[in-house]
């Protein structure tokens, strides 16, 4: 029997509220406090992103984190931690191969681009499961969540995947508008898909309820 | 099962009928969409003054004369004093006849009259006269120009098949005026440069690139006038202005900046017009100066359409000689843009182009007796009836001159179902009235009577001229609706078609697939890669309807092809991660299936799936292995070319490679041709049946490469480098064909092991063991030995993006083959992709401009057109047509042996699992790109780019369907021919038992 807190709906909205908020948050004080934008100042509004995002998501997967009695808060950060830069060169490297520039211009960006992305989809599952590998395939596998954990790990992960994934097809356009360059537009892809997956996560905990994570 | 499977021949025939309806519709619609005028070669000549005949013969009489002679000549054959000497051609880019003139009667709106208040007095003291002079679509720069100084009007294939030249070669007034000693300088767009590279004195050219800039185009233009109109050596002198077209484009038909820029050009037209060094004719003669537009613009400032606003161009000639009024005061004539070339061909005294269209405008010739005037117009006619005589070619052996000599006229109100019979009759009827005119001249007894007749005349030549000119210039420019649209009906119907047998195939291999995989272990990801080649698909044709998208398709593919195989990585990663964690499971799963097995009783069979399951774990690394290669790959060959045309300047690795010393580009180019052979060597070793005939085929794939590091070092334009690209081609043929015939006949049945058992399933096995063996040989011999030719073909830069092409393509096969779970489709439809892929990372584009011109003529001694246009065919589909011949190479690693448990398959059965797919799915994926751009293009007919990115690109659709056809073609004739021959072996084998 393994002992997990119930995830009611209210606690999984709050939660991807939280995360989702965090990202306004930051692009709101970039704007305010420093006048950076994504255009403007790209690399330097990823960095605050992930300073301020980063901790936010490991602190609150950490705290729905499977098999309690066995791992500690902190350990669970430490896990989500070491899921950071692993993440980030997975990512990097889908990045790099469908396209992204190499040029040493472009390596700030993409560094900070791919840490945020790992943020995005790798980390939350690194705090939760760490490295059980039974889990990891079980949510990397089925496209359709069947626990509530599940959901809320996984859906917001593939969110900002295929967001970023359609997120550059408006890249060769020739708009020649500013944020066309690498990576802006896939970040605001990837920031959509993130949030429309949090939204589903929501709603997939709403239908199914909390009743399934009890089973386990 | 095998009720339900449509029998091979079937099958067969059934897509044949589709790709010949495909085939059929493409013709339709291209020939409807496209339309080819024959033009006539050569430039007119003296005969131009004589009337044609039913025989004409061309002489050139011209051979020997000097340009002086020539013009003296022409003067006197057309018995019309040339009434200018000198002409001021000023081109204002973009500027719609509206402004000038007004719409439908009424004057233009104050602003427009007060931003021109010169042009407009020279109007209005009826100085000068203009016309809106209709453009012919597509309204862009350098067809326009041609059609003013050729009068004809071009098709886009005539365009697209000049593409290596952009010279114009036919007869036209500039080259009329030069050939009679004029003295031609040209200030403004340096279109003019490219159409004429060697027949100005003095030029300035400037780019039309820079579509922000609408001061510093004109500015180049008008600091040459000061120096140019004192100097009186010139005969010819030609302003582009572009600053009005780049105000369009920025702002609009009714921005401020318009009015701006329209002040300027009146400025212009005043500065010449007052200009003391053209009044008089002290030593400059008479100078016509004419004012006209290439084409409009829409309301957005756009052209390239067929729309009144974009085609409303302008027509002014103003005699700058005369003081008084010169010309009639109607000023609103609707006349068209092709009209401006024979005008200005008859008042200067040359012969008119050869392939114009245009009728004078006799307007312009108001200071011309009557006599001239028809004499003008005679002329025109026959310049006309020649050209007519090419399309219709019986117009002239009709009996003319007994029609216009009696001066018996058929009634004109007669029906003409024939068009010959039609123009016959307006000919005969207008050279009717001018001897009639004549006649009443000779007689000059009433002065009114004369002019009757004379007004007569004229009416009668403008209506056979009008005529014969509108139905030239609808040939030219109609698109036949009809034609058009019965071509989409049957491209669509042969898609749906298609589509339809893809679909009655999946039915039957869905059912195959439960019994023959009962390896797969994947079954819980819900067909992702499936998904994705049906999504990645669609995405791409919509992506097709954008022009950015179109110019830069290099970006599309590489992302569809890399996220694939990203795609197949993930799988594999999954794959890997689950086995791990069920062993267990595995292992009872493979008992039952042994289980299952044995009921077949096959002993063979039984190790063939051991050897499988033992083999997995290396399996999975080969899998994770070769999609790391083929990811890497493809993101070096991406960065190869930049590509496209909106980037395309920014740095990559061929531009690099090309600042290197010719050495070293030497040896990449022998690096990556000794790494071709080895691989191709070492795939041939593979397989260890009979290695005597292997060893030959290796010999001979070492002979290509030897001939072609040969050429490489040799690498001189000199005839011993020609004759090795000779002795290349021949044993290419030898080898190739050889292979094809040979391998089946050679290659061993595999009864030998088993010849105590006499079952027929033993039998079976070895004859498609025999035909895996077969195919394998020949796919791996045609995909070696075309990357070789690619090699000797290809510019050296793109040696090693070839060997990469190869590396890849093999390493997705040996992917494929080494992993069990995915269904044929994806991987015909994941080796297509890499070779769409792989034609961009060759540096092709959808721009004609990128194809290799040089490498088609590698190997060709004498002049031939077919020859070096299928190696130009051979070097741009390279990447797509290896894709398509390395599918043989993919269908001899399906374990066919596998499928094949649970019953003997006869032959037509076998084909159908075989080559149902490999053929099927491409076709269906070109299909649906061909009928997509297709529509597309129908819709896009008035978009600003269809000319320049919309119609090219749908050449490069159409030759790459060409493609699809051959390389399937060869596909399905090899593994028919292999399978039929094993069978008959087989045959001949039992009956040898027996």
């Amino acid at each position: 029997m393994m002992a997990f807190s119930e995830i009611t709906t209210p606690k999984a909205a709050a939660l991807h509220l939280l995360c989702s908020l965090s990202l306004l948050v930051v692009h709101w004080l970039a704007w305010n406090l420093y006048s950076w934008s994504l255009i403007t100042h790209t690399s330097e509004t990823l960095g605050l992103c992930l300073i301020v995002h980063g901790p936010i998501v490991i602190g609150v997967y950490s705290l729905v984190r499977r098999d309690r009695q066995h791992c500690s808060y902190w350990m669970a950060v430490a896990r989500g931690l070491l899921g950071l830069p692993v993440g980030a060169l997975v990512m990097a490297f889908g990045a790099i191969v469908l396209g992204a520039p190499v040029g040493i211009r472009y390596l700030k960006r993409t560094a900070y681009w791919s840490l945020l992305m790992s943020v995005f989809t790798f980390v939350p599952p690194a705090c939760v499961f760490g490295s059980s590998r039974v889990d990891w395939h079980r949510i990397f596998a089925h496209f359709k969540p069947e626990e509530s954990l599940d959901a809320l790990v996984c859906l917001p992960a593939y969110g900002s995947v295929i967001g970023a994934w359609i997120g550059a097809w408006p890249m060769p356009l020739d708009w020649e508008r500013p944020w066309q360059e690498w990576p802006i537009c896939v970040t605001y892809g990837a920031v959509a898909g993130y949030w429309i997956g949090g939204l589903a996560s929501s709603v997939f905990i709403l239908i199914h309820g909390p009743v399934h994570v009890k089973e386990d | 099962m095998a009720t339900s499977s449509m029998s091979c021949g079937r099958l067969v025939s059934w897509i044949s009928a589709a790709v010949l309806l495909q085939i059929l519709g493409l013709w339709l619609f291209v020939s409807g969409f496209f339309p080819v005028k024959p033009t006539v070669p050569g430039f007119s000549g003296p005969e131009s003054y004589r009337m044609p005949t039913c025989e004409d013969v061309l002489v050139d009489e011209r051979r020997d004369l000097l340009p002086d002679q020539l013009a003296k000549m022409y003067m006197d054959l057309s018995q019309i004093p040339p009434a200018f000497d000198r002409m001021i051609l000023m081109v204002i880019d973009g500027l719609p006849a509206e402004f000038v003139l007004g719409k439908g009667g009424q004057p233009p709106e104050k602003s427009l009259m007060d931003a021109m208040p010169y042009t407009q007095f020279l109007l209005s003291e009826r100085r000068a006269i203009a016309f809106h002079a209709k453009a012919a679509p597509p309204t862009v720069t350098m067809p326009r120009l041609k059609a003013m100084i050729s009068g004809a009007i071009g098709g886009f294939l005539d365009v697209a098949f000049n593409f290596n030249t952009q010279a114009f070669l036919d007869d036209n007034l500039l080259d009329q005026f030069y050939q009679i000693g004029w003295k031609l300088v040209m200030f403004g767009d340096d279109t003019w440069i490219k159409l004429f590279p060697s027949l100005f004195r003095r030029y300035d050219g400037v780019n039309s690139f820079y579509v922000k800039d609408t001061v510093e185009v004109d500015f180049n233009v008008s600091r040459h006038l000061e120096v140019e109109l004192v100097a009186n050596d010139w005969k010819l002198m030609i302003l582009h202005y572009l600053g009005l077209d780049h105000a369009g484009h920025i702002a609009g038909r009714h921005s401020l900046l318009m009015n701006s820029k329209l002040k300027e050009m009146d400025d212009t037209i005043r500065l010449i017009h007052t200009h003391n060094a053209l009044n008089g004719d002290d030593d400059g003669g008479r100078t016509l100066l004419v004012v006209v537009s290439d084409h409009g613009m829409t309301e957005r400032g756009n052209h390239g359409g067929s729309s009144f606003e974009e085609t409303d161009s302008l027509a002014l000639f103003a005699d700058l000689w005369s003081e008084s009024l010169v010309y009639a005061s109607n000023m609103h004539n609707e006349v068209f843009q092709v009209d401006v070339a024979p005008t200005l061909a008859l008042l200067f005294g040359v012969p008119i182009p050869k392939n114009n269209v245009g009728v004078l405008l006799i307007e312009a010739f108001n200071s011309f007796t009557d006599e001239h005037k028809l004499r003008a117009l005679e002329l025109n006619s026959w310049q006309l009836l020649r050209l007519l005589q090419v399309h219709l070619p019986h117009l002239l052996c009709r009996d003319l001159r007994e029609g216009a000599s009696g001066g018996q006229v058929v009634q004109s109100n007669e029906y003409f179902d024939n068009i010959e019979e039609k123009l016959h009759h307006l000919y005969s009827k207008a050279m009717a009235a001018h001897t009639l005119w004549k006649l009443s001249e000779r007689d000059s007894s009433g002065r009114s009577e004369n002019s009757t007749n004379s007004y007569n005349a004229v009416a009668s030549y403008y209506d056979f001229l009008r005529y014969g000119s509108e139905w030239l210039s609808h040939r030219a420019t109609d698109k036949p609706i009809k034609l058009i649209l019965s071509g989409v009906v049957l491209l669509l119907l042969s898609s749906v078609l298609l589509f339809y047998l893809l679909l009655l195939q999946f039915k039957d291999h869905g059912t195959e697939r439960k019994f023959g995989s009962a390896l797969k272990n994947c079954s819980c990801v819900w067909h992702l890669d499936e998904t994705f080649v049906s999504v990645g698909t669609f995405l791409h044709i919509f992506s097709l309807g954008a022009s950015s998208m179109v110019e830069e398709e290099q970006y599309t593919w590489h992302f569809l092809s890399s996220t694939m195989c990203l795609i197949l990585f993930y799988m594999t990663m999954l794959s890997f991660l689950k086995e791990q964690q069920t062993v267990s499971v595995e292992m009872k799963k493979d008992g039952k299936l042994d289980l299952h097995q044995s009921q077949i009783t096959h002993t063979s069979v039984a190790k063939y799936t051991a050897r499988v399951i033992l083999m997995k774990p290396l399996h999975t690394y080969f899998r994770i292995y070769s999609l790391l290669i083929v990811l890497i790959c493809g993101r070096i060959l991406r960065g190869w070319h930049q590509g496209g045309v909106n980037w395309a300047h920014l740095p990559d690795i061929s531009k690099w490679l090309e600042q290197t010393s010719s050495s070293c580009m030497k040896a990449f180019e022998i690096t990556s041709l000794l790494l071709v052979m080895m691989l191709s060597l070492f795939a041939l070793s593979l397989l260890k049946s009979r290695t005597r005939y292997v060893l030959i085929a290796s010999f001979g794939i070492v002979v290509l490469g030897f001939l072609v590091l040969l050429h490489i070092i040799e690498n001189q334009p000199v005839n011993r480098s020609t004759s090795i690209a000779q002795i290349f081609y021949f044993n290419f043929g030898i080898l190739v064909f050889g292979t094809f015939i040979l391998s089946p006949w050679i290659l061993p049945l595999n009864f030998q092991e088993h010849s105590d058992s006499h079952s027929s399933a033993v039998k079976t096995d070895g004859v498609l063991m025999g035909i895996q063996d077969s195919l394998y040989v020949v796919g791996v011999i045609y995909a070696s030995s075309w990357c070789i030719l690619q090699l000797l073909l290809q510019q050296p830069v793109n040696a090693i993006p070839m060997l990469l092409i190869f590396v890849q393509t093999m390493a997705c096969i040996i992917y494929f083959s080494a992993s069990g779970h995915h269904r044929q489709l994806v991987e015909v439809a994941a080796v297509y992709f890499l070779g769409m892929a792989g034609h961009f990372y060759l540096g092709n584009s959808n721009t004609l401009a990128t194809i290799d011109v040089a490498g088609a003529f590698i190997g060709i001694s004498s002049y031939s057109i077919i020859f070096p246009s299928v190696l130009m065919f051979i070097i741009t589909f390279s990447s797509p047509i290896l894709s398509y011949l390395s599918m043989l190479v993919c269908i001899s690693t399906k374990d066919i042996v596998s499928l094949s448990l649970h019953e003997r398959p006869d032959l037509s059965q076998l084909l159908n699992l075989m080559i149902a797919f490999p053929c099927l799915l491409p076709l269906v994926l070109n299909s649906a790109v061909l009928t997509t751009f297709t529509l597309i293009l129908l819709v896009m007919r008035n978009h600003l780019f269809v000319w320049s990115v919309f119609s090219p690109k749908y050449l490069y659709v159409c030759a790459g369907t060409v493609s699809v056809y051959i390389g399937l073609y060869v596909v399905t004739v090899t593994v028919v021919y292999t399978c039929t021959v094993f069978f008959f072996r087989a045959k001949l084998l039992k009956f040898g038992n027996s």
